[in-house]
């Protein structure tokens, strides 16, 4: 079905796709340039499908708050920027003692909360509690459990006390929204320091963010944004063509792409997600505590055509749990290339010459159900057979995630930088590799991100020798907009979606 | 009752019975065509239903009559398959709802007084939720989804509709001069519902089958559209218009032909329902 392997074929493929996107990027800037008649204080309407369950990014709101109010209402000491990388916010300055285990940070000066009242760094340290606090639901609340103590020595400096070297500190503390020490509800209202405060917020429908006059940094180039929310595609891809919004955040589907790419009055913009779409099995139960069999399962999967059917000719094929905009980034594509031959063989020394049966949990959502087809059809040519068991969001969370009752299911994952899942033997996936434990421990006690790379690198490479999971391919991003909006992020790590470049021209 | 005009004189129905209506003819034909491709699909396949055989999202042409889904398979034999899954689920669920509910009508009819009112209300109940939701309720507390759960899900919720008209018919039966007669001349009542009361309802209870076969095959394609009928890869029609929903606008044949078999076959069991209701129960001949 496929010519024979030549090792130039990907890696070809690789650079065409880079450079697609490079040109991609040069009219996007392009364009802005061109939106020199922007107007500052025009509304900008974003339409989207995430919409938050409350208001607080430590009490399970989902991705939708942190599309909405990370950077936009609430900033942290660092932020992610778009290309993924970490660049301070509200620390204007940091200092890492000798050993690693103490930072001390120097905040911007003039920092307002939207209620008026001055950043000190007790708002710090009262931020980094709520996400550390026994009750909080933060993501990255294991992240930040190295913290020993939080020291504030005068309004302008916070000292964070390590019990052990963590070289991502400054990135986990991108996920801890400062916020005032004195706010109450912050479920349903909010007081952060960033560009917008909270307008009105419609639940089910909409949540408004005004233009906060009294921003330290650089005016936004909009006098607001309105987040529409919408629980149906299709419905908010016609708000985009009748012209009720003017962006869409995150196209799920490339085939309502048409009508935006063949109409002028539309710019289709294609970034990077962090979503990787994988088949995990359970590492634990025969057979797939066997790496052989994990292997061929690997290899019998045609993973370009697979994503071809998916996404046409977009996202990628990473060959691993870690997207391009991770530091760690390796193409390990090749290592368990697809090769229906070399997946048979596989298998009869794994002792499964005549194949095997298992059962894939699938999520009832788009694209899970037909990507499990798609496996089940490439397991058939190997021998394997495969049950589908569609199953639904929750049903995944307590069997599978809780309970580790499964043998293989496809998930996607959101999170940026989460390839140090795999070092934790007790994640649903059941993966315990001693060196691959170590190796993450090491890397997190890095001196340097130099050092750090390269110990993530050596895991991630690990990893996908032992093909501990079957990643089958990265998610694109893609954002629709009128074609007189520019300025907006590409890019959808974490979902998150700066407001404050964005330009709207005319009226 | 037959005093409309046009109506057929009682008198004149042994000639009536032989002529026989239109609606059951296009009806018959239309579910036999349906029947013919499930039963075809037990031998022979344009493709194999889970090859990858074609480009993505093919229009309909000569290789491939209605096109091809995402993943290149064919869609016109997995339209086929699907037609075999409608038919099965269909007459599965009415065979199940038949057996529950006249076995429940007919207890009812013959029940004291006081138990009647309580099978009666609790039919009523049971009608009052929408077949749909009893059947999902059914499908989730037998943790696995399957062609057997689906079956069985929309058998019971649909009996109760059954059960209704059963009692109802069979009470009607029970009421007549001759019933009173048998009983006094000793008849048990297995006997009276053999010999008196089924022969007697079943023209009306066969039209309603075939309407509740109908309903069924649009309950089993509403249970696969929300992933709970049969798992893939069974070519329910019903998921192929889940897996088509995301791809209307560029493909719109993918949802177009598996509504187009659905809504025949739907339509083909109403006209052989009606057609059947005017060819075996001449008394209601007229009333629509």
């Amino acid at each position: 079905m496929r010519r024979s392997h030549s090792p130039l074929t990907s890696p070809t493929r690789g650079v065409t796709v880079s450079v697609v996107r490079l040109v991609a990027l040069m009219t996007a800037s392009l364009t802005s340039a061109q939106a020199a008649d922007a107007d500052p204080n025009a509304s900008v309407s974003i339409g989207s499908l995430y919409e938050p369950q409350n208001l607080d990014n430590t009490a399970g709101a989902g991705q939708g708050i942190n599309e909405a109010f990370n950077g936009n209402v609430y900033e942290a000491l660092f932020r992610l920027s778009d290309s993924g990388a970490v660049e301070p916010v509200l620390a204007k300055d940091y200092k890492v003692s000798e050993d690693g285990l103490t930072y001390t940070f120097t905040l911007q000066p003039g920092v307002k909360f939207h209620s008026g009242e001055p950043l000190t760094a007790r708002d710090v340290k009262y931020s980094i509690e709520r996400v550390t606090a026994p009750d909080s639901k933060s993501s990255r609340k294991n992240s930040l459990k190295g913290i020993a103590s939080i020291e504030t020595p005068d309004d302008a400096t916070v000292v964070i006390k390590l019990s052990a070297r963590s070289i991502s500190l400054p990135y986990n503390l991108s996920y801890v929204w400062i916020v005032n020490d004195a706010a109450k509800d912050l479920k349903s209202s909010e007081d952060g320091t960033g560009p917008y405060k909270l307008g009105d917020w419609r639940r089910g429908s909409s949540l408004s963010l005004a233009r906060f006059d009294g921003y330290w940094g650089s005016k936004p180039a909009n006098g607001g944004v309105t987040f529409r929310y919408f629980t149906d595609a299709t419905a908010l891809n016609n708000a985009l063509l009748t012209g009720a919004v003017d962006i869409i955040t995150s196209v799920q589907s490339p085939d309502s792409l048409k009508q935006f790419q063949t109409n002028k009055s539309f710019t289709v913009a294609e970034g990077q997600s962090t979503t990787k779409l994988l088949l995990a099995y359970n590492d634990r139960v025969a057979p797939f505590d066997n790496v052989k069999v994990r292997k061929a399962l690997a290899r019998a999967i045609d993973k370009k055509k697979l994503l071809n059917a998916i996404w046409g000719d977009r996202g990628l094929v990473i060959g691993s749990f870690v997207p391009p905009t991770d530091p760690w980034y390796v193409d390990l594509t090749k290592v368990d290339d697809y090769n229906v031959e070399s997946a048979k063989a596989l298998l009869a020394e794994a002792g499964f010459k005549d194949g095997f049966t298992f059962t894939i949990d699938t999520p009832n959502y788009d694209p899970h159900p037909l990507v499990a087809q798609f496996l089940q059809t490439e397991y058939a040519k190997i021998g394997v057979k495969v049950n589908i068991n569609i199953i639904t969001a929750n049903e995944w969370y307590s069997k599978v995630y809780k309970a580790h009752d499964f043998q293989a299911t496809l998930q996607e994952h959101v999170n940026h930088r989460d390839i140090v899942f795999y070092g934790n033997p007790d994640f649903y996936w059941g993966y315990n590799n001693p060196k691959v434990v170590d190796l993450v421990k090491a890397a997190e006690a890095s001196t340097t991100t130099d050092e750090q790379t390269a110990r993530l690198k050596e895991a991630n490479t690990l990893i996908a020798e032992d093909a501990a999971s079957n990643w089958l391919y990265l998610y694109p991003q893609i954002v629709v907009s009128k074609a007189s909006v520019t300025g907006y992020p590409v890019n959808g790590l974490n979902s998150q979606f700066f407001a404050s470049g964005i330009r709207k021209a005319g009226k | 009752m037959n005093g409309t005009a046009g109506s057929m004189p009682q008198t004149e129905g042994k000639m009536t019975r032989r002529t026989i209506p239109l609606s059951l003819i296009v009806g018959g034909v239309i579910v036999g065509l349906h029947l013919l491709a499930g039963l075809l699909t037990l031998f022979w396949t344009p493709y194999d239903p889970t090859a990858m055989v074609g480009g993505r999202l093919a229009g309909p042409s000569l290789a491939h009559w209605a096109g091809t889904d995402r993943l290149g398979r064919d869609l016109f034999t997995q339209i086929l398959i699907g037609a075999r899954i409608a038919i099965e689920v269909g007459s599965g669920a009415v065979a199940i709802g038949a057996a529950i509910g006249v076995t429940l009508g007919i207890l009812a009819a013959f029940a004291t007084r006081t138990l009647d009112d309580v099978f009666a209300a609790a039919f009523d109940i049971l009608i009052a939720f929408p077949t749909l939701l009893v059947a999902m309720l059914i499908v989730a507390a037998s943790q696995t989804a399957s062609l057997f759960t689906a079956v069985l899900a929309i058998g019971i919720a649909g009996s109760a509709i059954i059960a209704r008209l059963t009692r109802i018919l069979a009470k009607r039966v029970l009421s007549m001069d001759y019933i009173v007669a048998a009983r006094v001349a000793g008849s048990s009542w297995p006997s009276i519902v053999v010999v008196h009361v089924l022969p007697n309802i079943w023209p009306t209870l066969i039209v309603n089958l075939a309407l509740q076969f109908g309903l069924a095959a649009m309950a089993e394609s509403s249970l696969s559209y929300l992933g709970l009928g049969a798992p893939p890869p069974n070519a329910s029609w019903g998921r192929l218009l889940q897996e088509a929903q995301g791809t209307v606008y560029t493909a719109p044949f993918g949802a177009i032909a598996p509504g187009i078999a659905l809504v025949t076959l739907v339509i083909g069991v109403n006209l052989l329902a009606d057609g059947l209701r005017a060819f075996a129960d001449p008394t209601r001949r007229g009333r629509r």
